[in-house]
């Protein structure tokens, strides 16, 4: 029998064999104070918060901890619970530098609540002025030892978020430290700067370097949008003030990363240096200069009336923008400029949840954890729960350290092997996959589910809207459609004198060679919809506004199709 | 029922505390009708007067000997004795100087200061030599009620002296436990 009956402060109760005393409560309504507990980690009973009184159990229990059992009486609020969490406010206050005047986040912070909550107006111990070293070693986020509590939710989000390991715990009582690696400052160590333990610091031992002054909870504005920096499409909590961008969060148990980011979401968009594009500009004498909409948009629509033009997206925006440029294209050629992982021919598509849930996982022509790297941390996460990762052709891999076989497919008769003895593998593939590897995983497809990398960002919206990957070819106009995309300069070689048409967020080689440049949004200021890589669309919601001139890019491609 | 007398002193502090009693505004003519304010750092008087007073509210924290002698001598003429502010409460601020060595923070901050030009450490025996550590006037005498808070609210001090003048003992809770005008 797996139901459990129990009361909490005389209530009757019903929970699961197996639940916590914490949320059986929760469940039921019930409140109990937590600090170092976090709904997204496993628990640790470190803070000594959630105690609460079992009868016949000898002391007070950590409800984040303790089993719930048949018959059992919960009490949460008696006197000696009470005592039990003051003490423990009380010793946490005064073991480091907890006042609240110098600190960034007071107002916000979960320490200074539960405080106010149970009236601490002084504490009775010394402080021992240890002298404790901020290291702000790190570019995107400082860590400040003096306002630790030793709650570990940053230890427990690095392995149990990031499944990287970097974070763990120095020395023994007062003297602990949490520390990077072995010790090293943030900056030198194996961190990847995925934001978790930021996003779980319940004090500010953990602040972020950018945002953190912006201003209390009670000032700011939360926007939830998709990320659209690779393929994967994590759910993001953008944080703003007025006009002004503080940081970018998780979402919890959101889709489709249950709240993971990377460092290309959380963190490098908002330190992004490249200058902005913000008004359209038409090629005057040889000269780029400002021009205003209508002018703009008159010369690209004379020019795409009367040549031959082909149009280039990168998968750098909304779906809507993708439809209407292919729609705009319509009696042109028009393609995408990244490549697509090759097609199999055979296989379940995967979902990302698949990789936590699989025995196996094979990677093949692709490097997850530069390029989609929540993909990457989530068979990080899979091999630490102990399922075996293979890399199939893959050498210099930065997988190869989690990964137990290395094979060539010429040899893939292990790896079949292999899988013969596993109920789910996942194979993660992408566009470096060799015609060889197509055929080895071939008899892997009954057990398999098959996730293939896509390189562009949004190019499931592309392929459905048939853009296809296509070089840049001789034409009398060329239309890029860039966004905030990247260009290294690889396309200005190729224009061949084209008419250049290039709608984009910031400058580039290829800006300095166009001959109209449309300014568009960037992701923060974006709205419309996302297909990630699992074929899910999401939506975008626009966290800040665009600058006076900048378009959607979608508005602006449905003018030029009205205007040929 | 007569007025209680009270008595307040600030030691290393930066006054914040007693512009958030002023802060009571208009409140002050009702609070002078129950209260008798004998010394303050805003009165003629400086010290309590001798013969005591029932309340004697320090402000700032013990760093130096004359304030270590100003608390005692506040302890020993109140009968009941209120730290206001975090500074008389934790330390406060004023504690950041005991992650250094004494000499070191006047070396730092009279001579190596940036802004500052052939400068010395002050010397001299009108000045109170500093202690070794600076402490709460919890940590030096015994303290009947806590107000912490950077600085409390005037609404919280108008509390805590109404509760006194009406023989009770306050008590502090949640939004006047809040530090800073905005409750943050």
């Amino acid at each position: 029998m797996s139901e459990v009956h129990l009361t909490i402060n005389s209530q009757s109760v019903t929970a699961s064999r197996g639940q916590t005393i914490l949320a059986a409560a929760r469940t039921a309504g019930i409140d109990i104070p937590t600090l170092c507990y976090h709904p997204a980690l496993s628990s640790h009973g470190a803070c000594r918060m959630c105690l609460v009184e079992v009868k016949g159990m000898r002391g007070l229990q950590t409800a984040c901890t303790c089993p719930v059992a048949e018959g059992i009486q919960v009490e949460t609020n008696t006197e000696a619970v009470i005592e039990g969490r003051r003490f423990a406010l009380e010793l946490l206050f005064s073991e480091r530098n907890h006042y609240c005047m110098y600190c960034p986040v007071s107002g916000d912070c979960e320490l200074q609540e539960l405080a106010y909550r149970y009236g601490l107006d002084h504490w009775r111990y010394p402080r021992t002025y240890h002298k404790m070293a901020v290291d702000a070693s790190n570019h995107h986020f400082v860590m400040d030892p003096n306002r630790c509590i030793l709650c570990t939710r940053c230890v427990r989000a690095c392995a149990e978020i990031a499944a990287n390991h970097t974070l763990g715990l120095r020395e023994r009582g007062s003297r602990s430290m949490i520390m990077a690696d072995v010790s090293v400052p943030l900056g030198e160590s194996s961190c990847v700067n995925c934001g978790a333990c930021l996003q779980v610091c319940p004090t500010g031992a953990l602040i972020d370097a950018r945002g953190v002054y912006g201003g209390h909870e009670e000032d700011l504005t939360h926007t939830l949008t998709t990320c659209i920096q690779c393929s994967v499409g994590c759910a993001l909590d953008v944080v703003t003030r007025g006009n002004r961008l503080l940081r970018v969060e998780g979402v919890w148990d959101s889709d489709p990363s249950g709240g993971l980011l990377c460092v290309d979401g959380c963190f490098k968009p908002l330190y992004d240096e490249r200058q902005r594009i913000t008004t359209p500009q038409i090629r005057r004498n040889g000269r780029l200069t400002p021009a205003d909409w209508d002018e703009a948009l008159d010369i690209a629509a004379k020019k795409l009336k009367n040549g031959s033009a082909l149009g280039l997206a990168a998968c750098a925006t909304t779906n809507e923008a993708l439809s209407t440029f292919a729609r705009l294209f319509a009696r042109n050629k028009a393609g995408r400029m990244e490549p697509a992982a090759p097609q199999l021919g055979y296989g379940r598509s995967a979902q990302l949840q698949d990789i936590l849930a699989a025995d196996l996982i094979v990677v093949a022509g692709a490097h997850p954890l530069s390029h989609q790297r929540v993909v990457g941390y989530f068979i990080k996460r899979a091999v630490d729960q102990g399922a075996h990762l293979a890399l199939l052709d893959l050498t210099g891999s930065d997988l190869e350290d989690y990964a137990t076989l290395l094979v060539n497919s010429e040899d893939a008769g292990l790896l079949i092997e292999k899988a013969a003895h596993v109920e789910r593998a996942v194979v993660v593939y992408g566009v470096d996959l060799t015609p060889g590897a197509i055929k080895a995983l071939k008899p892997l497809v009954d057990q398999s589910l098959f996730l293939a990398l896509d390189a562009a960002r949004n190019g499931k919206g592309a392929e459905a809207v048939g853009l296809e990957p296509l070089d840049v070819e001789e034409a009398e106009v060329l239309y890029f459609l860039l966004g905030e995309q990247r260009e290294n300069g690889a396309m200005v070689g190729r224009l061949n004198g084209a008419f250049t048409i290039v709608q984009a967020c910031y400058y580039s080689p290829l800006i300095e060679h166009a001959d109209v440049v449309l300014p568009t949004p960037l992701w923060a200021e974006r709205s419309g919809h996302f297909t990630n890589l699992e074929g899910k669309v999401s939506s975008l919601n626009a966290a800040l506004p665009m600058p006076e001139n900048v378009r959607e890019e979608a508005e602006v491609l449905d003018t030029l199709i009205a205007m040929l | 029922m007569g007025k209680i007398t009270v008595a307040t002193q600030w030691l290393e502090a930066c006054a914040g505390c007693h512009m958030s009693f002023l802060d009571i505004d208009e409140r002050i003519m009702e609070l002078l009708k129950q209260v008798e304010l004998t010394s303050s750092p805003l009165t003629d008087l400086k010290h309590p007067p001798q013969e005591g007073v029932d309340v004697g509210i320090l402000t700032g924290a013990v760093g130096n000997e004359d304030e270590w002698a100003e608390a005692r001598e506040m302890r020993e003429r109140a009968r009941f004795l209120v730290a206001m502010g975090d500074c008389a409460v934790f330390g406060g601020i004023c504690t950041m100087r005991n992650f250094f060595d004494r000499d070191d923070v006047l070396i730092r901050g009279y001579v190596e200061n940036e802004s500052t030009v052939d400068g010395q450490v002050p010397c001299h025996e009108d000045l109170a030599p500093l202690t070794r550590y600076v402490k709460s006037v919890g940590e030096v005498v015994p303290v009947d009620v806590y107000l912490p808070g950077c600085p409390p609210s005037a609404d919280a001090i108008w509390y805590v002296l109404g509760e006194l003048a009406a023989g009770r003992v306050p008590k502090p809770e949640r939004e006047l436990l809040k530090y800073g005008l905005d409750g943050a």
